[in-house]
């Protein structure tokens, strides 16, 4: 695998954080780290779709899917939280598949319309669903005793996992195609690639990942209801990303780390959160057209994260 | 069949507002091609301005109710474009045709204008009184006259918009720019002043819409994120920056709205919307009238 300082320096400081959490499973710090790491995975995964140049405004939206498919399964069905993970992954990436093929045939922005009418829909979807709690949402997601003390590490492990696997298909041939249909379709196309195909591809790994992570969240909240999952989310998410800069897989991660940092600390939740993370996203794209990894790689303070800056996927190693 | 009159009725009467809505969105994007995500609150901010005012008003100063409701209105027209002006000057300028930055830029505000709404007025729905009362019956369906009212003004608001497009310099310059901005600017036609009052004009249509529903609905600052997802599904289906395509669009949905809530229940209705809108992308990607834009 080809890597730089930078993925490196941030593997590590997720395998530390995994160890305290390790450490003290049950202090705030240890909550915090968690919403970081989740927050990390949805910046990764709407950084992803950026990669084919679309804005994916149900990010959040299927994030929720893995959550509602984990919730009804591990509190109707009962089934083993080891069962539970990877069935919301595949939920969330069959419905991405679906959506994809019947709204990703145009370019520009019907996508970003289409992601955020479908966040809607979903959330009406729940309202509506006696069998998934409607407006109360499903109660009672617990995590088994066994695995009770370790929960809060393997959450941050696999959202490190997620993360990393994101990075690596972006380096692959595949993650190449999907910058190539960002840059120039037409080319891409004239080299016999279907470019539907593909599209639909990126939309449904960026799911399959927020899948997972939603099942995972579900089991850390234990109580989810419709409105957790609504578009805001996407749009934190995109403050995570241009905060930290979409230049580079750590980026998102950066930003969701910072921001939540900000929010757990200096704010209350409500009208203020909202302010402070839209005020955020205005002044990110006034000031900061690169977030703030590109200022940093501007500063020249870390001459190779300037060199995996101006390489997009990195160097290869 | 009074069922039926009054469904279509209904439906006439949503679509009204939902077309005025839309165009402001659709014209928004083929002057500046960006998707103004704040286009629902500008819509918001004017009902709660309104309600505040007329509830000031209606305490202190003795003037009949759409006096009030005209006073309310007209000010509060003025704060949205004085906001419009801000918005455009210090950040949509700096992103005329570059519809990534746009939309980003958008959503921010989007946030910023709902934090602000909350603080300001709280989460607490309001109302604005009755600005006629009494109803009249037409062929057997029942019909509020401050429905009536409110439909016939948006549709002369509709048709004022459209004589505007179709008939005026302005309107022209605004086509041409949408068409071919480039071709457009080598005509003489000064892009970034159009893209200006075609923003202004598309604000002032959202807050035209706000400040006709006030008077029909329950106001809340997240209210305009329902109109905004029904207006994004118009504007899919007729195509984006298609003028006829939002009208024939709006009134579809409506129809949708009007007989789908009777006959099963609003949010079946919804879901309902969305699947035709995915069937229109399936088999007409660029919309029912829209051109492929590139």
């Amino acid at each position: 695998m080809s890597s730089d300082n930078l993925s490196r320096l941030a593997v590590a400081v997720g395998i530390t954080l995994a160890a305290y959490c390790l450490l003290a499973p049950t202090d705030f710090v240890v909550q915090v780290i968690l919403w970081m790491a989740l927050a990390a995975v949805i910046a990764a995964a709407m950084r992803f779709v950026m990669l084919i140049g679309e804005f994916n405004m149900a990010t959040g939206a299927f994030y929720g899917i893995g959550a509602y498919t984990a919730g009804y399964i591990a509190t109707s069905l009962d089934w083993p939280l080891l069962l539970t993970i990877p069935v919301a992954g595949v939920v969330a990436g069959l419905v991405a598949l679906a959506l994809g093929y019947a709204t990703m045939r145009t370019s520009g922005a019907y996508f970003m319309l289409i992601s955020f009418a479908f966040a809607e829909i979903m959330r009406l979807f729940y309202v509506e669903s006696d069998f998934l709690g409607g407006n109360n949402g499903i109660l009672g997601i617990l995590v088994p005793a066994w695995i009770e003390p370790y929960y809060p590490a393997f959450v941050v492990i696999v959202c490190m996992m997620l993360i990393v696997a994101l990075a690596v298909v972006e380096r692959s041939h595949l993650g190449k195609i999907f910058t190539a249909i960002h840059n120039n379709e037409q080319v891409v196309r004239s080299v016999g690639i279907n470019v539907l195909a593909m599209r639909v591809t990126c939309l449904v790994i960026a799911s399959i990942v927020l899948g997972i992570a939603g099942s995972l969240y579900a089991y850390v909240a234990s109580v989810i209801s419709p409105g957790d999952f609504t578009f805001m989310l996407s749009v934190f998410a995109l403050a995570y990303v241009k905060l930290g800069g979409d230049k580079h897989p750590v980026g998102p991660v950066l930003g969701a780390a910072l921001l939540t940092l900000v929010a757990q600390y200096l704010l209350g939740f409500g009208a203020y959160d909202q302010l402070f993370y839209g005020i955020v996203i205005v002044m990110a794209m006034l000031a900061l057209p690169n977030g703030l990894l590109g200022r940093l790689a501007q500063l020249r303070l870390v001459k190779p994260l300037a060199a995996a800056l101006h390489s997009p996927g990195g160097r290869d190693a | 069949m009074s069922t039926f009159v009054q469904l279509l009725i209904n439906a006439v009467q949503i679509g009204a507002i939902y077309v005025l809505f839309s165009l402001g969105l659709t014209l928004i994007f083929g002057v500046m091609r960006i998707i103004n995500f704040a286009h629902g609150e500008f819509f918001s901010l004017t009902a709660l301005l309104i309600s505040v005012q007329v509830g000031w008003l209606t305490s202190q100063v003795g003037l009949p109710p759409w006096a009030d409701y005209l006073l309310a209105f007209a000010v509060a027209l003025v704060v949205l474009l004085i906001i419009s002006v801000l918005v455009f000057r210090f950040g949509f300028a700096h992103y005329l045709g570059d519809m990534t930055s746009g939309f980003i830029l958008s959503l921010g505000l989007v946030l910023i204008m709902q934090g602000g709404m909350l603080e300001l007025f709280g989460g607490y729905p309001r109302s604005v009184p009755a600005l006629v009362e009494g109803s009249i019956t037409v062929l057997g369906g029942a019909i509020s006259l401050q429905k009536l009212l409110i439909c016939a003004l948006a549709l002369a608001a509709t048709g004022a918009i459209l004589f505007m497009v179709m008939r005026t310099p302005l309107g022209v310059s605004l086509r041409a720019v949408a068409e071919d901005q480039e071709a457009a600017m080598l005509q003489g036609i000064r892009y970034r002043r159009i893209a200006l009052y075609g923003f202004l004009i598309g604000s002032a249509l959202a807050a035209l819409a706000g400040g006709l529903i006030a008077p029909l609905a329950v106001i809340l600052p997240s209210m305009g994120g329902e109109f905004l997802i029904k207006a994004f599904m118009i504007v899919i289906i007729g195509g984006l920056g298609s003028i006829p395509g939002a009208i024939l669009a709006s009134f579809l949905l409506a129809a949708i709205e009007s007989f789908g809530s009777f006959y099963v229940d609003l949010p079946t209705a919804t879901i309902g919307m969305f699947v035709l809108v995915a069937v229109v992308l399936v088999l007409r990607p660029q919309g029912l009238l829209g051109r492929v834009v590139r």
